[in-house]
């Protein structure tokens, strides 16, 4: 197991005891990217084998989502492997000597639980017996303030599912599979899984007429470009009264920023319910694992008879906070292979007849950035960050700020190839009921309902380079 | 004859995706593979048997509570903890992805839910131990509760209850070691097959080089660790708190297992027999990296073991010989990361 140590109150320690690493590092770094370009170099005609722009790492292994940046400085190399201190850190019932503060109430113990080798979690096990990256948020009908959810009373806006001992989970999950069959127009079937969940031994009575959404964890490497795509490029995307009439009617989220006390283009979360990874990784922090912190300062169980009479929140400072967030910011995108395969190629255009493209933009760009290595990079994502009506058979049914009970904000794609190399499964969509991408791609509906009916139009031949387009990326 | 075809077949397509000025590979690495994947599995099947023995004397403990009792299962469990730390230079694949690890070696101890469950009235068993979080299982909370949080635990300070808790803990531990050893056995999970038959569509690994870069990242991985992480948190801060191993003085034997574990994936070598693997591939390539590898891995076992005394009380008053230790495992890392990886990238 890593030694993961969160001092208290901060870790600025690790500064100058990671520095010595960081010069062996860079040196080793940069002999080790440059083997890589020499003997898999990308051709230089297709810049989407830099689909992280200048951050693209080129590795295949199932490290391929803990490599820092390549255009990382040593400062920032040392910086990045602070953070990932931060980020592996396995946190326990308070009152500790390290890494004090888990709970009361929680979902996993640390940020590496969830998003296991930076990568996306598969649908549980056993769902009832550990619900693993896979968090359900709640609420009420209607929204607050700034237009957020109203939260469950009792619960909050996130069911924890796992307790420190002597105090009782929230609620257990459980969920029931019904298969359904699918036909494809060249005759050919396929069976999709529908999930049903159910929540019992809940700590009170589960209130009536609570609106429920599951939530698999999804990568975290790029989200310093995604982040700092400009605002009006977003908003020059959306289309929310689909004027142009293309049947596809994306619109931007707007969210509320904690820190700068107004309403901000939603980006992260699978509704686009946060605006920066800050504030997303401050979020995960209290919800996931209830560990206090500068922005959310209060226990996610406060008013609730299960809350701990502990004053020692915030359980984390402002730096290692920032740090966990730095840690994903400057993660590398890991390169697409085999683009110039015939089935590759061929997929690709399939992609972009069929309309996938439509939401899921190949393209985006930076310009000024907090960070210099994020700045002016032109990538490769396959998102375009905006929310998207994605039918009723996807519906969660729960509104989050401005998207409805349908909308989904589009994931990106990339890396989306390289998910059983890394984390061992292929399980996809919000709640993971997709085993494959062929049952992902089955599942889109609403907006998406031409460009799935196009995947289902298409010859097995023809539905087989789509995907292994996907499995390149 | 499959393996023939399949050679072939790797080599017209390293031919085939080639520019004019790259060197062409018609090489077939699958003995190395081979063999480096019989060393994880045969590290696994040991890690399962002495994780079974160490029940035995877990249980012999519980039934007859005495000072050589104690003694033996303080003793098991480093034996056991041996074939763990050899094989944390392959944390990939099930380990990993099936939670193994944290189910297994969890850090920090969970103390104050530990003392809870302890002084709570359930009945403690594998299946109880099973639904519970890592950091109030697995060889950490063994450790803790056969050693004490002070290492000098006496039989007469154990509660009947703590002799319950590390029979189901060891269970439990036992549970993850055969759940290991099954997810990469053939006639199982076949996990091995990823190596054994990489480059194929039967594998993970889109190239037996990508395989070969699997095994490398993960002996980098480990150097890092022990250097960047095990070794330097607690020295660099002078704090016993961050030692992994410290209720059991067993860090340095951590260490050194640690590397052990790249030198049996470099060597191919488990028990004693050494096989076919990167090491012969190295040699017959780059001789003098090889040499390198094979005198660097040995000064860094050496140093760590140099340590005089425990390496709770090496941080405090033996520093130079902790710094040795460390500045050989780092230049090890250096090794591996800039010489054996692009090594292996250039095949």
């Amino acid at each position: 197991m890593k030694i993961r140590v969160i001092c208290v109150p901060s870790i600025q320690n690790h500064h100058a005891m990671k520095l010595n690493f960081s010069k062996i590092s860079i040196l080793a770094a940069a002999i080790f990217i440059f083997g890589c370009h020499k003997t898999e170099e990308p051709p230089v005609e297709n810049p989407e084998y830099q689909a992280g722009g200048a951050t693209t790492v080129f590795d295949f292994f199932s490290d391929a989502f803990e490599q820092p940046a390549a255009n990382l400085s040593a400062d920032e190399i040392a910086r990045h492997l602070d953070g990932d201190v931060a980020f592996g850190s396995i946190f326990v019932t308070a009152p500790a000597q390290i890494n004090s503060g888990l709970g009361p109430i929680f979902n996993q113990n640390s940020c590496e639980s969830c998003h296991g080798k930076n990568g996306r979690s598969a649908f549980p096990e056993n769902l009832a017996a550990d619900p693993g990256g896979l968090l359900f948020r709640v609420s009420l009908p209607g929204s607050g303030t700034h237009g957020e959810p109203v939260a469950l009373p009792g619960f909050g806006g996130q069911l924890q599912t796992k307790a420190v001992w002597g105090t009782a989970p929230e609620v257990k999950v459980d969920v029931v599979w019904q298969e359904e069959i699918r036909q494809f127009v060249d005759g050919k079937t396929a069976s999709l899984r529908r999930p049903t969940f159910s929540f019992s031994n809940s700590y009170i009575p589960f209130p009536a007429g609570a609106m429920v959404s599951p939530r698999l964890a999804p990568p975290v490497f790029g989200l310093g470009l995604l982040e700092n795509i400009p605002a009006k490029n977003l908003l020059a995307a959306a289309d929310p009264n689909d004027a142009d009439g293309d049947g596809i009617s994306g619109k931007a989220n707007q969210v509320w920023d904690v820190l700068k006390n107004e309403m901000a283009v939603g980006r992260f979360g699978w509704k686009a319910g946060q605006p920066n990874v800050l504030q997303q990784s401050a979020a995960a922090y209290l919800n996931d694992m209830g560990i206090t912190n500068p922005i959310f300062k209060n226990e996610h169980s406060a008013g609730q008879p299960q809350n701990d009479t502990l004053a020692d929140d915030p359980e984390i400072d402002l730096p290692t906070l920032e740090l966990a967030a730095f840690y994903s910011q400057s993660l590398g995108v890991p390169a697409p292979r085999d683009l110039e395969n015939v089935d590759v190629a061929a997929g690709k255009i399939l992609f972009e007849k069929t309309g996938c493209a439509k939401c899921h933009t190949p393209k985006q760009q930076t310009e000024a950035a907090e960070f210099s290595f994020l700045e002016n990079q032109t990538f490769y994502p396959y998102t375009d960050l905006l929310l998207h009506d994605m039918g009723e058979n996807l519906a969660d049914h729960r509104p989050e700020f401005l998207a409805d009970g349908k909308e989904w904000r589009t994931p990106p794609l990339w890396g989306i190839g390289k998910g059983k190399l890394v984390n061992g499964h292929t399980d996809f969509l919000h709640d993971g009921r997709a085993r494959n991408l062929s049952e992902a791609i089955l599942w889109h509906g609403g907006e998406a309902d031409a460009a799935r009916s196009n995947f289902e139009k298409l010859s097995e031949k023809k539905r087989g380079q789509l995907i292994r387009f996907l499995e390149a990326l | 004859m499959q393996k023939l075809i399949f050679a072939l077949a790797f080599s017209l397509l390293v031919f085939a995706s080639c520019k004019d000025n790259e060197v062409v590979s018609t090489n077939d690495f699958s003995k190395e593979l081979d063999n480096s994947a019989a060393v994880i599995l045969e590290t696994y099947e040991i890690l399962d048997a002495s994780a079974s023995q160490l029940i035995v004397v877990l249980t012999n403990l519980e039934n007859t509570q005495t000072a050589a009792n104690l003694t033996s299962a303080q003793q098991s469990w480093r034996d056991c903890r041996v074939h763990w730390e050899k094989s944390e230079g392959f944390l990939f694949g099930p380990v990993d992805q099936q939670g193994i690890d944290p189910a297994m070696d969890s850090w920090p101890v969970n103390d104050v839910d530990l003392e809870n469950v302890l002084n709570s009235g359930l009945a403690l068993t594998k299946n109880f131990m099973d639904t519970q979080d890592g950091t109030v299982k697995g060889f950490h909370t063994i450790e803790y509760l056969l050693f004490g949080a002070d290492g000098q635990k006496k039989i007469s300070d154990f509660s009947v209850r703590e002799f319950e808790y590390l029979r189901a803990c060891g269970e439990s531990l036992r549970g993850e070691t055969e759940k290991l050893a099954k997810s990469w056995r053939a006639s199982d999970g076949n996990f091995i097959k990823n190596l054994t038959a990489a480059g194929t569509s039967a594998s993970i690994y889109p190239s037996q080089k990508s395989a070969l870069q699997e095994l490398v990242n993960g002996m980098v991985t480990i150097a890092d660790e022990v250097a960047n992480g095990k070794i330097n948190d607690p020295f660099s801060q002078k704090n016993v708190l961050y030692e992994e191993s410290r209720f059991s003085a067993n860090s340095k034997a951590d260490f050194a297992d640690n590397i052990r574990s790249i030198q049996n994936i470099y060597l191919a070598s488990t028990n004693g027999t050494t096989r076919d693997g990167l090491a012969t591939l190295v040699k017959s390539k780059n001789p003098s990296l090889d040499a390198k590898l094979i005198s660097q891995i040995e000064k860094a076992i050496s140093d760590i073991e140099g340590i005089p005394g425990t390496f709770t009380t090496a941080i405090f008053d033996q520093p130079a010989a902790v710094e040795k230790a460390q500045t050989s495992v780092r230049d090890l890392l250096e090794i591996l990361q800039g010489e054996l990886l692009p090594f292996v990238q250039n095949l």
